[in-house]
């Protein structure tokens, strides 16, 4: 097998933001199941929240590429 | 709407990634150019922290 | 930083590669008639006589085949194309429709014995309905809109600070016109190029330890086992998939239509 180490890096790298994003969506969907009129509220954070994790994830995959 | 959050989601996924391609690939090609090593990671940077902003003003102002 | 591994053993196991996915001609030399292509006609046929079939005894009590038809012609109208589009919806079902049946009928060659093979793990396929979609969502929003008012909403979003554009406008031009149809396409052939790729792993794993030694041969029914249960979950992917593609295009259909974002 050939391939380049970056790969199993990025891999091990993804695994946070992985978790955060799950754990993000979980909070929100029980929320919104709780609270449906809260969902105007949660939406906005949850989105931030998300792009926030997702950033670090990406932030992975292109330092991956580059380096 | 339910399906909105379906789009919401792979939106700031291109956001985030085109900031990234778009900033970092400037950043890579000043390096190039002016044969330094620091300009991609500011074009990173500047990136990351633009298409957050783009995020924060498309979905979190709401 | 490139590595190289060797395997202890290394007994002549070929690991299911790209390789795979790049399949000789059928008839002759000839390049066009390779079995991705004859498979798109396949589908094609299938698809046709199995719709003109259901359509054509309509009636009042409808038959099991037409029911089949008819369930899922009306799961693309009510839940895809009516509550994404909204009140112009009609329009639009007829592309949508052949949208998810095309992508759903492709996808499924991946796990019918004796073909197994989805169409849309060559890349070129997903790109071309991406293209369409991107074509048909931009002449929408032109059409509705006004090329310069279009163009004007999708670019300088209101409420921002002057110097922000700077930052923001490339972003924007990016996603619109690179990222989304690349995500579009790339999402689709992305996972039915890696379940492929999964249940060629174990089938010819277990096929080959099959060849093995005693101890080998023992765990190769664990290898099958698993290949079959993969199956099921590819199964599930492949109409999770056409229906996250045709969802994605209503909803940029949808987008474009929409007066304010």
């Amino acid at each position: 097998m050939e391939g380049t180490l970056n790969l199993v890096g990025f891999g091990l790298a993804a695994i946070g933001p992985g978790i955060a994003t799950g754990l993000i969506f979980a909070a929100y969907i029980n929320g919104v199941a709780r609270q449906p009129e809260a969902r105007s509220v949660l939406q906005p954070i949850a989105f931030l929240g998300f792009a926030l994790a997702e950033a670090l994830a990406l932030f992975g995959l292109v330092l991956a590429f580059v380096l | 709407m339910a399906n909105r959050d379906e789009n919401a989601m792979w939106s700031i996924f291109g956001y985030l990634l085109s900031g990234l391609i778009f900033w970092g690939g400037i950043g890579y090609g000043l390096d190039k150019w002016l044969d330094k090593g620091i300009f991609t990671l500011i074009g990173l940077l500047v990136g990351i922290s633009g298409a957050i902003y783009l995020v924060w003003l498309r979905f979190g102002r709401e | 930083m490139r590595v190289l591994l060797r395997s202890a053993e290394g007994e002549g196991f070929v690991p299911p590669s790209t390789k795979d996915f790049e399949l000789p001609p059928i008839f002759g030399d000839n390049v066009y008639t390779t079995k991705p292509i004859l498979l798109v006609f396949l589908s094609v046929i299938l698809i046709s006589v199995f719709f003109i079939l259901s359509a054509r005894k309509a009636a009042i009590v409808p038959s099991k085949f037409q029911f089949a038809g008819e369930s899922v012609y009306s799961f693309v109208r009510e839940n895809l194309a009516k509550e994404v589009i909204g009140h112009e919806f009609m329009r639009f079902v007829p592309y949508l429709f052949t949208l998810f049946t095309f992508i759903l009928v492709n996808n499924l060659f991946g796990i019918i014995p004796l073909i197994q093979f989805p169409t849309m793990s060559h890349v070129s396929f997903p790109y071309v309905l991406a293209l369409s979609t991107y074509l048909v969502f931009h002449y929408v929003g032109i059409r509705k809109q006004g090329a310069f008012k279009y163009f004007k909403e999708i670019l300088f979003m209101p409420g921002v600070p002057k110097a922000a554009y700077i930052l923001i406008t490339p972003l924007e031009i990016l996603t619109f016109f690179v990222v989304r149809p690349l995500t579009l396409s790339l999402r689709l052939f992305a996972n039915m190029f890696a379940g492929h790729l999964l249940l060629l792993v174990f089938i010819l794993g277990g096929e080959h330890l099959l060849q093995g030694v005693i101890g080998l041969k023992l765990i190769s029914p664990f290898a099958f086992a698993i290949g079959i249960v993969l199956t099921f979950f590819e199964f599930m992917v492949q109409c999770l998939q056409a229906y996250i593609f045709t969802l994605l295009a209503a909803l940029y259909i949808a987008g474009a239509l929409a007066d304010e974002h």
